[in-house]
Formats: C-alpha cells, sequence, structure tokens
C-alpha cells in the first residue's frame, strides 16, 4: 500500500460539492461512484480519486457541503434551492460552504437576496468569494457570514500544458527559482495574510498544481482548502456554449444572457499539439471555463500534503463545477 | 478622455509623440529578474524578452524625453502575484522608478503590492491593472481604499456596464478603457495560463487542439445535436482568430487588424472615460505608429463634436476591412450604429 495505511490521518475537514439538497447526505467509497452521472470521459478520474482517497484516509465522511459556482452568475441558484440546501445541510448535520463567482453589477444585485438568506440563518455561513467586489458587499452588508478566499483569487499560474514540465525539468529547462515562484503566490507574504485578516478571511481555497502547491503559507496563520480532482485553468464572461442559440454575428458577447445550455454537455480537449511530448493530456470545457484533472502523482503528492497537517480541508468535487439545478415545478409555482 | 500609446524605447518617442499619443506606458524587466526567472515567471505580463526595457537609465531617457512633449509615462508592474522574495525586489524597483526615474504611475494588478505601495506615499500614482478583474462597481469601492487614480477595466465590460461604474466613482477614480488591438479569449484576471512561447497563447492552441463533445452525464449526443455543437465550435475558433489579431496579420498596407473599440469612442467621451488604451508593448513601431494615428483620428473628431454615427462610419472606414467589421467578432464593444441621430 503506498498510501502507507490511514492510521495516523490528522484531524482534516471533507467536504464534498453538491448540486442540490438531495446530495447533502452523500459519501464517498469508490463505488459510490456511480451516484455522481459523472460521465464516461471523467469517470476514470473519479474512480482513481475514489480510490486514492480510500488508500490513504480508508472510509471518509464529509462534515461540509459546498454549494453554488465560482464561475458564472448565471448559474446562481434561486433562493428557494438554496433554501432547500441549507435545510438539507442542517439536518444532515453538515456545515454549509456557498460558492460564489467573479460577477457584474447585475451578478452582484443578483448575490444579494442570496447572501441575505444566510446572513439570517441561525449559524455563521462561509461563504467564498472570487471577487474583490464580493468581499466589498460581504463586509458592507452581511457581517455575519464567513468570507473565505477562493481560488480564482490565487493568482498561481496552473497552465497543464507546461507548468508540470517546469517542475519535472528543473533545473534543466528552467531554473529552481522559478519553479519555486510558481508554486507559491502573494499568500506567502506575510503583509498579505495581515491584509486577509484584517478583512476577515481565515481560509483560503487553492487547486493542487501541476507544478505542486507550496503550502508552507500555512504558518503565517491561514487556513488552505484544495479542490479535486479538477483544477481551473481560465474561465471567461464569453462562454462557447452560451452562443449556441445566437445568429453567429452576434455570438460571443460578454456577459450574454443564456439558456444554461453549459448544461448539456462537456467538450474534451486532447492535447495533440503538444511541443512537449505531453501529448495524452487532456482538457476539459465546461460552461465558460477550462479544467484539467489531477494525475495519479498529483493526487498522491496532495495527500501526503495533507497527512503532513498543512491542510485544512479537501473539496470534492464528482462533476466539473458548473452544476446548475433547474427549478422543480413546485418551486416555480411558489414563485 | 486621453489617447494611451504601448511604447518600448526611446527611439519610438518623437513618431509616437508628434502622432497623437497623449500618454504613455510601458514595462521594465531589469537584466537581474531575467537571469533568476527567465522567461518562466514574467514580472509584467509580457515575455521579458520583448516588448520593455532593460535599464532604469534607457527608462530615465524615455521619461525625461516624454516629459518634453508633457506627456506622462505610466509602468506596469502587473504581474498576478509577487512572491515574498520577488515583493522585496519589486519594492526596492518601485522605489527607484518613483524616486531616480520619476514615471508618472504605477499599473498593479497584485492586491498586495498595491497595499504596499499605497503605503509608501509615492510621488507616482498607481493605477489598478485590467488584470485585477475590476468587473462591478463594489470591485471599484474595494479598491478605493488604496487610493489609485486610476482603475484600468477589463475588456469583457459592456458599454452600458462601464457607464455605470463612471457615473458612480466618476469623481473619485478616473476609469481606463481598452481601444485597439489583441484581445482575450477569456477573463484575463482569471487566466492562470502562461503565453510563453514554447506552448503560445491557451486559446489559440485550443483552436488546434482534437475536440469531442460528450453530453451530460455521459449520454450519447444525437447527431443533429452533435452538428450543431460542432458548427459552434467552429464560430467560437473563428472568433478566437479575430481575437489573437485576425491571426496576428496585418493589412496590405500594415494597418494593424485585430480586436477594436473604435465605433465606442463616442460614447465614452460622452460617459467620461479618462484613458483610451491601445495594447501592443511588443508591437513593431509601425503597427504603434498606425494604431495612434487611427485612434487619435476618430478621437479628434468625437472631440470636435461629429455626430455619433458619422464618427463610427469613419472608424469602420478607418479600418478599411468591412467584412471584418461585419463579422461581429472584431468588436471589444457591441454598440448600437443602427439608430438615426
Amino acid at each position: 500500500m503506498r498510501g502507507g495505511g490511514h492510521q495516523d490521518v490528522i484531524a482534516m475537514e471533507w467536504s464534498i460539492h453538491i448540486s442540490g439538497d438531495e446530495e447533502a447526505g452523500a459519501t464517498l467509497r469508490p463505488g459510490d461512484i456511480n451516484n455522481f452521472d459523472c460521465g464516461l470521459k471523467l469517470r476514470p478520474v473519479l474512480a482513481l480519486t475514489a480510490q486514492l482517497i480510500e488508500e490513504y484516509f480508508g472510509p471518509v465522511r464529509f462534515t461540509r457541503c459546498a454549494y453554488g459556482n465560482e464561475f458564472c452568475e448565471h448559474l446562481l441558484p434561486t433562493v428557494e434551492r438554496l433554501e432547500a440546501v441549507v435545510s438539507a445541510a442542517r439536518r444532515c448535520g453538515l456545515q454549509l460552504t456557498f460558492l460564489t463567482p467573479y460577477v457584474s453589477d447585475a451578478g452582484i444585485e443578483a448575490l444579494k437576496p442570496l447572501l441575505n438568506l444566510l446572513n439570517k440563518n441561525g449559524e455563521p455561513c462561509e461563504v467564498v468569494f472570487n471577487d474583490w467586489g464580493v468581499l466589498n458587499l460581504i463586509r458592507r452588508e452581511f457581517s455575519k457570514v464567513v468570507p473565505v478566499q477562493g481560488r480564482l483569487l490565487n493568482k498561481s499560474l496552473r497552465d497543464p500544458r507546461i507548468t508540470g514540465m517546469y517542475a519535472a525539468t528543473a533545473p534543466g529547462f528552467v531554473p529552481q527559482a522559478a519553479v519555486v515562484s510558481l508554486r507559491r503566490s502573494n499568500l506567502d507574504c506575510s503583509s498579505y495574510a495581515g491584509f486577509l485578516s484584517r478583512m476577515g478571511v481565515a481560509s483560503v481555497e487553492l487547486d493542487n498544481l501541476p507544478q505542486g502547491v507550496d503550502l508552507s503559507f500555512t504558518e503565517n496563520g491561514l487556513k488552505a482548502n484544495v479542490y479535486l480532482p479538477f483544477g481551473f485553468i481560465s474561465t471567461s464572461r464569453i462562454c462557447m456554449a452560451a452562443g449556441l442559440h445566437y445568429q453567429k454575428k452576434e455570438k460571443f458577447q460578454p456577459g450574454a444572457p443564456c439558456q444554461r445550455e453549459c448544461q448539456t454537455h462537456l467538450l474534451e480537449y486532447s492535447y495533440t499539439n503538444s511541443p512537449l511530448g505531453n501529448k495524452d493530456q487532456k482538457f476539459y470545457l465546461k460552461g465558460n471555463t477550462y479544467f484539467y484533472y489531477h494525475t495519479e502523482a498529483m493526487l498522491r503528492t496532495l495527500f501526503e500534503q495533507a497527512r503532513s497537517g498543512l491542510i485544512n480541508r479537501l473539496v470534492f468535487q464528482p462533476r466539473l463545477p458548473m452544476m446548475w439545478e433547474r427549478p422543480s415545478k413546485l418551486m416555480e409555482e411558489r414563485r | 478622455m486621453k489617447v494611451l500609446a504601448p511604447i518600448s524605447s526611446y527611439e519610438e518617442l518623437e513618431m509616437l509623440a508628434e502622432s497623437g499619443a497623449e500618454e504613455f506606458y510601458c514595462g521594465i524587466v531589469p537584466r537581474e529578474w531575467l537571469e533568476r526567472y527567465t522567461g518562466a515567471v514574467w514580472l509584467n505580463r509580457r515575455n521579458p524578452k520583448g516588448g520593455s526595457l532593460q535599464t532604469l537609465s534607457e527608462l530615465k531617457q524615455l521619461v525625461d524625453g516624454a516629459r518634453r512633449y508633457g506627456i506622462p509615462v505610466f509602468i506596469t508592474l502587473n504581474a498576478p502575484y509577487y512572491t515574498a522574495e520577488q515583493l522585496s525586489w519589486v519594492m526596492e524597483l518601485a522605489r527607484a522608478l518613483d524616486g531616480e526615474v520619476g514615471v508618472d504611475a504605477l499599473i498593479v494588478t497584485d492586491i498586495n503590492l498595491l497595499m504596499q505601495l499605497s503605503q509608501l506615499k509615492l510621488r507616482a500614482a498607481l493605477h489598478v491593472s485590467s488584470v485585477a478583474a475590476t468587473l462591478n462597481s463594489e470591485a471599484v469601492d474595494f479598491l478605493l481604499q488604496f487610493g489609485p487614480s486610476r482603475i484600468i477595466l477589463p475588456r469583457s465590460l459592456t458599454v452600458p456596464e462601464i457607464e455605470k461604474m463612471v457615473a458612480g466613482y466618476r469623481d473619485q477614480v478616473e476609469i481606463e478603457v481598452f481601444i485597439l488591438n489583441d484581445g482575450c479569449a477569456f477573463e484575463e484576471g482569471f487566466c492562470a495560463t502562461t503565453h510563453h512561447h514554447t506552448v503560445g497563447a491557451f486559446c489559440t492552441s485550443l483552436s488546434e487542439m482534437e475536440a469531442e463533445f460528450e453530453g451530460n452525464r455521459g449520454r450519447r449526443l444525437t447527431f443533429r445535436q452533435t452538428v450543431r455543437l460542432r458548427r459552434n465550435l467552429s464560430h467560437y475558433r473563428e472568433w478566437v482568430w479575430y481575437v489573437n489579431g485576425n491571426g496576428c496579420s496585418v493589412t496590405p498596407n500594415g494597418l494593424p487588424y485585430g480586436p477594436c473599440g473604435l465605433c465606442a469612442i463616442p460614447d465614452f467621451y460622452r460617459i467620461g472615460v479618462a484613458s483610451l488604451k491601445i495594447v501592443g508593448r511588443e508591437a513593431s513601431p509601425l503597427k504603434k505608429l498606425a494604431s495612434v494615428k487611427m485612434v487619435r483620428e476618430v478621437v479628434n473628431r468625437t472631440r470636435a463634436g461629429a455626430p455619433r454615427l458619422r464618427v463610427i462610419e469613419r472608424a469602420k472606414a478607418l479600418r478599411q476591412t468591412p467584412e471584418h467589421c461585419n463579422s461581429g467578432y472584431m468588436c471589444y464593444y457591441k454598440v448600437n450604429d443602427a439608430t438615426t441621430e
């Protein structure tokens, strides 16, 4: 067993990104993968992830769930849906983290009733912000929610085409100093940790980077939450999927209204034109955002870091995190 | 409303100043940075081997020369982040740029650097880079705590969205927008890729990759669905070609192609936008010159009070490529050009 058993696992929180209230009681074992309807292309990644989690940590019990999305304001849930998730989480004894995307002024307005609901909630609820404007709004109007810096505001490069190669070939391809800086971010500046603390932020969310992620910044007092098994590469207000229902000339406008076409499909890219030999790499487009998946080596490195106590929370995402629930008929009628 | 031009050497100064540039921005990548990090880590969002000056003395010559024209010079320190090791180095550079060189503003993305610089009480102003992704009025409000004199908005905002932000903060901070050359298929501040020459831009790289659709939850797509999705993908790749400066091409007489907001200039003038940014520090002197002349002509007509639709008509004529203007894919901003005034 390469994971070396799981008897010495330190206290670390497990969170699952759910698509709605009915998943609040989800469990995770390799056999549960079927429950997440992940599709054929992503299934091997999830199966490997679940297998390695079992190997390193044994049976995992989620004590927290994440709901919402970080990438598109058109996928914000209705207040009714969020209310249902809040109730389900409470019923299942789970803590709740609400994920929010980068937003326009219209998105700010759409967020207000959702944040208001969480602000009125009995227990303090985490809200992940990926936009400084959202943090500003939270601090001014919704002081009872607990802000967490999202992974979009962690600016480490994570270009799976090349940053993993940098790390693998240093110091031949690039100098070690470059690799060190690519594994870090401004989080390793104590001044930034102090700033976040003054903003009421105690936790930051991260991707597991292809070049490896340096978590030594946690010595500054910040807690690190890491997502798996997907990382984001790039995102845009201009959405390919949203273009489906527009005339050619009208396609690909920033923030254009959509019919949530992203919910119908995903697009897999094969890096067949790689100049570096890593032609077996795959990238995934879901809606307006591109993702990479974690390789076995990346997962093992991450789990070793978790076992050494550097990670506060692992957030398991059984799907590419672009879910949106169509409001049920009942909820539509209530509205 | 000023015309902000890229510049990368003293030799370009006279040409661009005489042609209508009213503000300059450029980058500097000292040799020490290049030696330590090579092209793998960029100091200022541009490949260190292109588009930036290398020494403070070169930059001082440029700043002093620009001052003789009454033109301010802004310097990009706009990497998405700096580590602790890099931060102390960049702070030292910023002090030298402010004191010894006398630049007029520093363009910054990293909130941590912005905070640190705001505490130094520099003579140079602080501009927030578009890479900071200021997409809403709340974000403008958040950034004001650092005392910036200007915020550069991302290309992905619409004219009405920009208008609202300018109206809300007109008296507190200047707003700069992109006006010509080079787009970005992604939200620049939320793109975690590199344009390193080995792999190129991710967006254009994707256009050459094999791509396969899968229905939600792994279901098979029908033939009709696949055809629709493939057609849309083809349109998207065409749009990316436009975003990438029409495949990095130029017109037969050397004018730059590529994304453009010339038709929105009358709207920006009315709204109160402070500055129009021409992209392309690394571009050839010829492209910079043609770009400045093109933007300045539209600005001059606007300032002179020409009717909006006439200005738009002239802007399209200047591009000399109606087929590209009509594609709908070459515009930063969609403007209403069909109403009578």
